[in-house]
């Protein structure tokens, strides 16, 4: 009886212990209300998730996904860029600011134009996963957010070195499966997409869609299970690979395209030769309710934007009192290229009717002052004039009081 | 080690005596009460240890939670609308009517119109109908209840009217206004919505005011009226006068935190051809400062404008002689914004959930000057504009013989302040499409035609107060699905910490969610719209609050990897000390007693 007492105790120690130290649960129970929004902007968040000058071809696969969403329509101000950043300006590239993707060495994928959102060390896990659910600190700029709504489709496209059911990021942190799955779930519940495109290229690529549940999510990945995923070609010049291999023949597939192009996903994705790839691209659709047939490419890769003609203008009532304003009286060189007027900003002029009941005589002296101070137009001469104004009363005065 | 607290006993007389199996004295406690203390020691501070790893989780009502989206889904938002009739000069009419016949007819037109529209924010649920028949010397009303204010008899008198009306349609508007508005200003927080209906001798005209009044002047009789009243009611001033399929109910060009921000830009196409300015600050000042604050229930509202150059268009027009200018096609339309030369998202005033409206002014270089967008049906657009849902809006402004000029002027232009006004009033359409509202003057309906006024705001009174109970009631439901959200997610992350400032955000939330409902319920729309702004916008701050993070990628195998090295080595060893002393005094001890026993065998 005690012997079993104690041994319980000691049980119950280990399991207090390894218990209470800290319990996750994975499992998140969202209902998802399925709904027919209108399919109005595109996003991409492209990662690439390694460093160092031998991981070149991660940071030229995204690079090239940059540029060829770009060329389809995706405007800048909606492209998630996430790069170490390391490579075009390594000491060891042959060809200081440039990356290639080719030995040809026919685009360089840092030409002009290249915003890098999150660079070098903020390509972390907890920025990535920031930057999906929208959980950002108030300081964080517009241009770092992903500021999807309802009716946006999202490009996701990460590269880097992964396992089962990971990805590396940095070689220093693992972005896992359950991770990515929680993040999308989140983004379903507060409706930050309306279809998803996750687009893998690393080793056992598929493995990272496993814990995947919310709809409205395609996925694709350059490899199966216990496969690798293997760069394209090496550039002798550059002195390593340049390019993974599904990566490759992505970009091979839209250097066909432009953004009037119509082609379906499943050209897309039956495009992959397993025996080029040496993987086997699998895909994912089960979560997804369109059929892959009818859904271009462009739905992802591109951006063609929803248009409504405005049939009529609103017409307003004629306003007698302030058409007569001459605009040719503003100097040119007064204008703002940017001027901020909030609503909630008190009227800037001077307001004199507080005053106008001490009497006839101020009020009509104060009014006539008014409209005289609205009259000058030019602020800065009548300033000036007031200056040379006092300057007289002050040699008076100092004057008097020798 | 029990041969230290084994007494080493001398061989006693007794042949029996095994020291093996017996022991003569009581075996020591000393050993066994170390160990005990010190795993028991361990034990205690075991709730210290759990106190220290306890993580802060501040109290959220999950149950006022459940209870407010459980609320909203099973009672629908009813938003009181009180409307009104009133018949101006029917006297000669032979049988009289009685105001209750009419009133009963009314109701049954309107509630056949009104169950088509399910509409969140209309008032098909929940209206009072009244009827006043005001001929000169005596006038009859239908009983009202004590909630809506009773009318005064020959508060608007058929001459007055009629010489307002002779005034103009604005005149007559405000003569309502001042006639009827008491009325409907101080009852009981319900705004009052009232038809006049004037017997004349001239064709019959539907107006609708600016403010919450339309009136029906002409030959016509009491019920002839009655589907054009109803309409009014149903369409106009419960519905906002808006059209299923324009833009779905669900895009709400309105930030969650409640702001928009309408950024207009100039663009020069090439600053090489000419250039052109504006003076915004007028504009503003003078057209955009009205409408801010009119719009002030719905949202808060704030004025950007920034001047760009070397912007082309993505797509080509080609050259018409008809019209003897450069035609863009309406299904090119989606090509026109070249957002990667076009930088328009440059607002740093602008937080990471406001609503940036971008509305553009593009200016077509001289080869492609003058541009006019062509519909599908080969008409030339009127307004030379468009507008991308949640976006925002392009114009296209041609400059003044633009074609003919082949000089280069390198000089800046301004463009003249009545055609800035022209490009407001589109804007306006623009902005008015992107709330989902129509800017014909006319509206073409099942029981003729409407002439609608327009205000100077931008707005109507109606208009906005549809507007509010629209926004109230979408901002509500987004705010209890947002805190339903937070509530599973925080529910299913034990681990979480939840810091003080998300239990307040989720309690200030629910109560203006609260006050919202109510001010609903009591017909003060802009109040409910106000306050169910700042519910949806602090339930967003909760649900999307950073620290909330912190957790996600924090496994379980970590936490073990993490604190297993501290605790387990000796902990291990603390509970094998513990156990074997516990084990070898049992032992001993049964050896005593076995002693004990032995003398009385023998």
């Amino acid at each position: 009886m005690s012997q079993f007492y104690s041994s319980s105790m000691a049980l119950l120690l280990i399991l207090i212990l390894i218990l209470g130290l800290g319990y996750l649960g994975n499992s998140m129970a969202y209902g998802s209300p399925s709904e027919t929004t209108m399919h109005t902007n595109n996003w991409a968040v492209l990662v690439c998730t390694s460093r160092y000058w031998f991981n070149y071809r991660h940071m030229a696969n995204t690079l090239s996904l940059y540029r060829t969403v770009k060329r389809l329509g995706i405007p800048d101000e909606r492209i998630i860029l996430m790069l170490a950043d390391d490579i075009a300006c390594n000491p060891r590239n042959k060809y200081p600011a440039k990356v290639f993707n080719n030995e040809n060495h026919k685009i360089n994928l840092y030409g002009d134009n290249v915003e890098v959102d999150y660079r070098g060390y903020e390509v972390t896990v907890e920025n990535f996963l920031r930057v999906l659910t929208g959980r950002h600190e108030v300081a964080v700029p517009r241009s770092k957010r992903l500021l999807s709504d309802e009716g946006s489709h999202i490009l996701l496209y990460m590269t880097g070195h992964g396992g089962d059911e990971f990805l590396k990021f940095q070689d220093s942190e693992e972005l896992q499966s359950h991770d990515l799955a929680d993040a999308v779930k989140q983004m379903k519940e507060k409706h930050r997409f309306k279809e998803l495109l996750i687009m893998v290229d690393t080793c056992q690529a598929a493995t990272l869609f496993n814990q995947l549940h919310s709809p409205g999510v395609l996925a694709i990945g350059s490899s199966k299970k216990g496969e690798n995923s293997y760069s394209h070609h090496l550039d002798p010049d550059v002195g390593v690979s340049v390019v993974d291999r599904f990566t490759y023949y992505t970009l091979a597939f839209f250097e066909r395209l432009n953004m009037y192009d119509n082609i379906s996903l499943i050209s897309l994705f039956s495009s992959y030769n397993p025996s080029l790839l040496m993987s086997t691209a699998y895909y994912r659709t089960d979560l997804y309710q369109h059929k892959l047939e009818e859904v271009p490419v462009t739905n992802f890769f591109g951006s063609v934007m929803e248009t409504v003609h405005t049939d009529s203008a609103y017409k307003l009532v004629p306003r007698k009192d302030s058409n007569e304003a001459e605009p040719e009286l503003h100097q040119l060189s007064h204008h703002n290229e940017r001027t901020l007027i909030t609503s909630d900003n008190p009227d800037r002029s001077s307001k004199p009717s507080s005053r106008d009941e001490r009497g006839g005589l101020t009020t009509s002296v104060w009014r006539s002052l008014h409209n005289k101070m609205e009259a000058i137009e030019d602020g800065d001469t009548f300033v000036n004039y007031g200056l040379v104004i006092i300057l007289p009363f002050l040699g008076i005065s100092m004057w008097l009081s020798r | 080690m029990a041969e230290i607290s084994e007494p080493s006993n001398p061989p006693l007389e007794q042949s029996a005596f095994d020291p093996s199996t017996m022991r003569k004295t009581k075996p020591g406690f000393k050993r066994l009460i170390l160990t005990i203390s010190v795993f028991s020691s361990f034990l205690l501070g075991l709730p210290f240890l759990w106190k220290s790893v306890e993580i802060y989780r501040a109290p959220l009502p999950f149950m006022d939670i459940d209870a407010l989206s459980s609320q909203l889904e099973s009672t629908p938002l009813q938003f009181p609308c009180s409307f009104r009739v009133i018949y101006v000069g029917f006297d000669s009419i032979a049988p009289r009517v009685s105001a209750e016949q009419l009133k009963s007819s009314i109701l049954d037109e309107i509630t056949e119109l009104s169950s088509k529209s399910s509409l969140c924010g209309s008032c098909s649920n929940n209206y009072d109908v009244s009827v006043v028949i005001e001929s000169g010397s005596d006038c009859s009303q239908t009983r009202t209840d004590a909630s809506s204010c009773s009318w005064r008899c020959g508060a608007l008198s058929a001459s007055d009217f009629a010489v307002s009306l002779e005034n103009g349609n604005d005149s007559a508007d405000d003569f309502l206004e001042v006639a009827l508005g008491g009325c409907s200003r101080s009852a009981s927080g319900g705004r009052g919505y009232s038809v006049v209906v004037m017997n004349r001798d001239e064709n019959v005209e539907v107006t609708i005011g600016k403010y919450r009044h339309a009136w029906i002047v002409g030959r016509i009789s009491e019920m002839e009226a009655i589907p054009k009243v109803a309409e009014i009611f149903v369409k106009l001033f419960g519905n906002g006068g808006r059209e299923e399929g324009l833009i779905p109910g669900e895009f709400m060009p309105v930030g969650a935190d409640g702001k928009i921000f309408l950024s207009f830009n100039l663009l020069n196409a090439d600053p090489d051809d000419w250039i052109y300015d504006w003076d915004f600050q007028t504009v503003d000042e003078v057209l955009l400062k009205p409408l801010i604050k009119e719009l002030a229930p719905v949202a808060n509202v704030s004025v950007e404008s920034q001047v760009l150059y070397h912007t082309p268009t993505s797509s080509f027009s080609y050259w018409d002689d008809d019209q003897e200018s450069y035609i863009f096609n309406t299904k090119d339309l989606p090509f026109f914004v070249n957002s990667n030369e076009w930088h328009l998202d440059t607002s740093i005033a602008a937080g990471g959930r406001s609503k940036i409206l971008h509305f553009v002014i593009y200016i077509p270089s001289a080869r492609e000057c003058p541009l006019l967008l062509q519909l599908p049906d080969g008409q030339i657009s009127e307004t030379n504009g468009f507008i991308s849902p949640m976006w925002g809006g392009v114009i296209v402004w041609n400059p003044k013989g633009c074609l003919d000029r082949k000089s280069k002027q390198h000089h800046r232009q301004m463009i003249s302040y009545p055609e800035l006004e022209k490009i407001v009033e589109v804007f306006l359409g623009q902005f008015r499409q992107l709330f989902g509202l129509k800017s014909d003057p006319q509206h073409v309906g099942l029981s003729g035609t409407f002439n609608i006024l327009t205000s100077e705001k931008g707005f109507t009174k109606w208009e906005i107060d549809f507007l509010s109970r629209q926004h109230s009631c979408f901002n509500l439901h987004s705010c209890a699905s947002s805190l339903g959200s937070l509530s599973r997610l925080v529910q299913s992350l034990p681990r979480m910490i939840i810091l003080d400032e998300i239990g307040k955000q989720v309690k200030y939330s629910l109560k203006a969610a609260n006050l919202a409902q109510r001010n609903a319920s009591l017909g003060v729309f802009d109040a409910a719209a106000i306050s169910s702004r700042q519910a949806r916008s602090l339930a967003e701050d909760a649900f999307f609050h950073p620290s909330i993070m912190s957790v996600s990628y924090f496994s379980f195998e970590h936490c073990f990897a993490v604190y297993s090295p501290f605790f387990l080595p000796v902990a291990l060893h603390v509970i094998l000390a513990a156990l074997r002393e516990w084990k070898r005094y049992k032992q001993e001890h049964k050896k005593y007693l076995a002693f004990l026993a032995k003398p009385k065998q023998s």
